[in-house]
């Protein structure tokens, strides 16, 4: 009987494990395909123009929103918040920049991607460019931009995602969710090739990260700090040990 | 003499605890008071009261349970008396110096003190060092007394026999290992362990603080760290309380002694395990905290408390099923507190479920769940200890008056105050904030009637207080 009762419990305590790595793994998103190319899809400009995003990128670093035309959601938001946010973003005056409002839905046609230019008045924008590409999934796969379609509500599931891409056509910097005009100054600077101090780097004066970060290769390895979180337990288990030993040997 | 020295500690360490529980409900009823707009503090004010009502209620109730174990332990191995008066001499000085340094220092970084909160000084500049060394001083009190309480056991019982290893197996081993030194042997490694965890903590603030910037802390170490020590103490001292049950609960009730058989030994050595690794849950919105060790949390969360839980409820439904029960105030206070250990428990799990706590995380659905563990449950405890104690070794005997009104206030007030907390943790409502905006339409409301709730238990704790207080208070004044 308490065979089964454990067996059952183990199954109730297992079957959590399924919702928790089903959360949005957020952790590292912003962080991946950094210094990586982004992959050069043609592109179908509203102006008429048939041009890659490697050439549009020579021409100006880009921002490079992904948006679908039917959203009900976030890509609204998304435009008008970096509209916004563009005017008032700090230390970008001398900066050079294009945005590329890409749709990565196949339905959405140039003409889809003229009215929503025009919609938030944007049509004749000089550094604003709305397109639609017919790789779009081998260009979204190059930024880890996985949206996700939804039958009941008939939309896509996806993030609110900026990508920054330099003149080499390489990736600088993400950013995920509407972000204020204090970041997008930084995004901007990125694909300028200036340097970015979005988080604390390490430095001689922190001896104790919990991970190290190898900006050549993108990835984290555990730090001396992580051997701080598992010395209580460690110690603690030693003490045991040496107690009973101690008092052992007096006893005899 | 030195029996009658533990005796006679035990019974200061009921007096102060008693006082400072009283004194720390004032504290919480004023915070919600001016939650509800009744009153009116400034914030700093608020979050000082609100740091010292906090890490006074961990401490004195870690205290209580560690002054009751204590006093039962005498009665399998000879505990050192000279231990426990260093921890009650340190504790004294410790909470002096936490009491100045936020009342009067009006240093208010949270109990939980998160980096770089305390080095953000928005008080009297010599707060932050007297707060971390009142720290630092409990810590080295309760280490040292942890210590020798290890050490008495490990004299008498093996490792593996200290952990009832001997009872996976074997029904009837040839040493048979009581639940009360399992349970609190569990407890106290655990204690050990996040003690260790809070000077690894303070030694890394402390250089930070004292190396004026050219050494800076990682962040999430330190809140790492912070939650080893904090989530894990507030729950050793649950099972520091569920140690004296397991021993009192059958002799109050008249009912044979509860034995420690395979599936309490595993339940507990479970506990003594995954209970190290649970507080991770308290990391889930830390984006930089890697994926495995969220599900880590989750996992070790219901590994800890499910096994202990279910073997303690089982042990107390056997204990009283169709069966003849001596009921007295303290088995019935054990009783009750079992009750609310197991809602807070389940409140607690639904919580540290990843998918629940992205919409319960800081919202007043965190402090109704440890309330419920804590004032429901943690409290009883002690508060059924204390009263056996003081009657048992009171010479002022005699009829215990009121019971049925205490309980019945006790009861009321506290399932009101609680009630008050799940719904507003349902409605979403922020915690820690001093005062709610407009938009939080029934938060004022809530947090009103949650204070007149909280004045209720008040009244039965104060009912409990005189009872208890006198006999203890003779108990001292009495000489050798």
């Amino acid at each position: 009987m308490l065979k089964y009762g454990l067996t059952t419990f183990l199954i109730f305590v297992c079957s959590f494990i399924e919702d928790a790595v089903a959360q949005p793994a957020v952790g590292w998103q912003e962080e991946a395909n950094i210094n990586e190319v982004i992959y050069n899809a043609p592109l179908q400009i509203i102006s008429g123009a048939h041009v890659s995003i490697h050439q549009l990128a020579a021409q100006n670093p880009l921002v490079v929103a992904f948006v679908f035309t039917r959203c009900s959601g976030i890509c609204t938001p998304l435009i008008i918040q970096l509209k916004e946010s563009l005017q008032f973003a700090p230390n970008i005056a001398n900066k050079k920049y294009n945005v590329l409002v890409v749709s990565f839905d196949p339905r959405d046609s140039v003409k889809d991607m003229e009215n929503m230019a025009t919609r938030f008045n944007l049509q004749h924008e000089g550094n604003w460019e709305f397109a639609v590409t017919d790789s779009i999934s081998r260009l979204i796969s190059s930024v880890n931009f996985n949206p996700v379609w939804d039958e009941k509500t008939l939309q896509f599931d996806h993030d609110a995602l900026l990508v920054g891409v330099n003149s080499q056509g390489f990736v600088t910097k993400k950013l995920l969710g509407l972000r204020n005009s204090k970041d997008i100054g930084l995004l901007i600077n990125s694909i300028n090739n200036v340097f970015s101090p979005t988080y604390r780097l390490p430095a001689q004066s922190n001896l104790f990260s919990c991970y190290n970060y190898n900006p050549k290769t993108g990835k984290n390895t555990p730090g001396l700090g992580m051997l701080f979180i598992a010395l209580p337990a460690i110690l603690s288990f030693l003490i045991l040990i040496f107690i009973r030993l101690v008092s052992k040997s007096k006893s005899v | 003499m030195e029996a009658k020295g533990i005796k006679k500690n035990t019974a200061i360490w009921i007096l102060a605890v008693l006082v400072l529980f009283v004194l720390s409900i004032i504290l919480g009823i004023i915070m919600r008071l001016n939650q509800g707009g009744a009153v009116h503090l400034e914030p700093g004010t608020f979050y000082a009261d609100m740091t010292v009502h906090g890490i006074t209620m961990i401490g004195i109730w870690f205290v209580a349970g560690m002054a009751g174990v204590n006093f039962i332990m005498e009665r399998y191995v000879k505990t050192s008396y000279w231990a426990n008066t260093f921890a009650l001499v340190m504790t004294v000085i410790g909470v002096v110096m936490l009491w100045v340094s936020t009342l009067i220092g009006d240093f208010h970084a949270g109990w939980t003190f998160l980096y770089p909160l305390p080095f953000k000084i928005a008080w009297s500049a010599w707060a932050t060092p007297m707060f971390l060394w009142a720290l630092a001083v409990l810590g080295v009190g309760w280490l040292v007394w942890v210590l020798s309480l290890m050490a008495a056991l490990l004299k008498k019982y093996s490792i593996s026999q200290v952990f009832a290893w001997q009872h996976f197996r074997n029904k009837n081993p040839e040493v048979e290992t009581p639940p009360f030194v399992l349970i609190s042997m569990v407890s106290l490694l655990g204690v050990l362990t996040c003690l260790i965890a809070a000077v690894v903590l303070l030694v890394l603030l402390f250089a930070e603080y004292y190396s004026h910037g050219t050494f800076v802390n990682d962040a999430l170490l330190i809140k790492n760290l912070t939650y080893f020590f904090g989530h894990t103490i507030a729950n050793e001292m649950l099972y520091l309380g569920l140690a004296i049950i397991y021993e009192l609960f059958p002799e109050i009730s008249g009912r044979p002694k509860w034995k420690t058989t395979w599936y309490v030994a595993i339940a507990w050595n479970l506990t003594l395990f995954f209970v190290l690794l649970a507080f991770f849950h308290h990391l889930y919105m830390d984006f930089v905290q890697p994926q495995g060790l969220q599900i880590v949390g989750q996992l070790a969360s219901y590994l800890a408390s499910l096994p202990s839980a279910g073997v303690t409820v089982f042990s107390v439904i056997v204990a009283v099923y169709r069966t003849k029960i001596k009921w007295s105030l303290s088995n019935l206070l054990f009783f009750i507190g079992i009750a609310g250990w197991v809602i807070g428990g389940v409140g607690a799990v639904i919580d540290a479920t990843i998918s629940n706590n992205f919409l319960l995380h800081n919202t007043l659905w965190v402090p109704a769940h440890f309330h419920s563990y804590n004032a429901m449950g943690n409290v009883l405890f002690s508060l059924g200890f204390f009263h056996w104690f003081s009657v048992e070794y009171s010479k002022r005997k005699g009829q215990e008056r009121l019971s049925s009104l205490k309980l019945s206030f006790l009861l009321l007030g506290g399932i009101g105050f609680l009630a008050a907390f799940y719904v507003a943790g349902a409605e979403s409502i922020p915690r820690r904030y001093s005062s709610y905006p407009v938009e939080f339409t029934s938060a004022k409301l809530l947090a009103t009637l949650g204070a007149v709730f909280a004045t209720v238990y008040l009244i039965a704790i104060l009912l409990f207080f005189s009872s208890i207080f006198k006999r203890c208070l003779n108990m001292v004044l009495q000489r050798s």
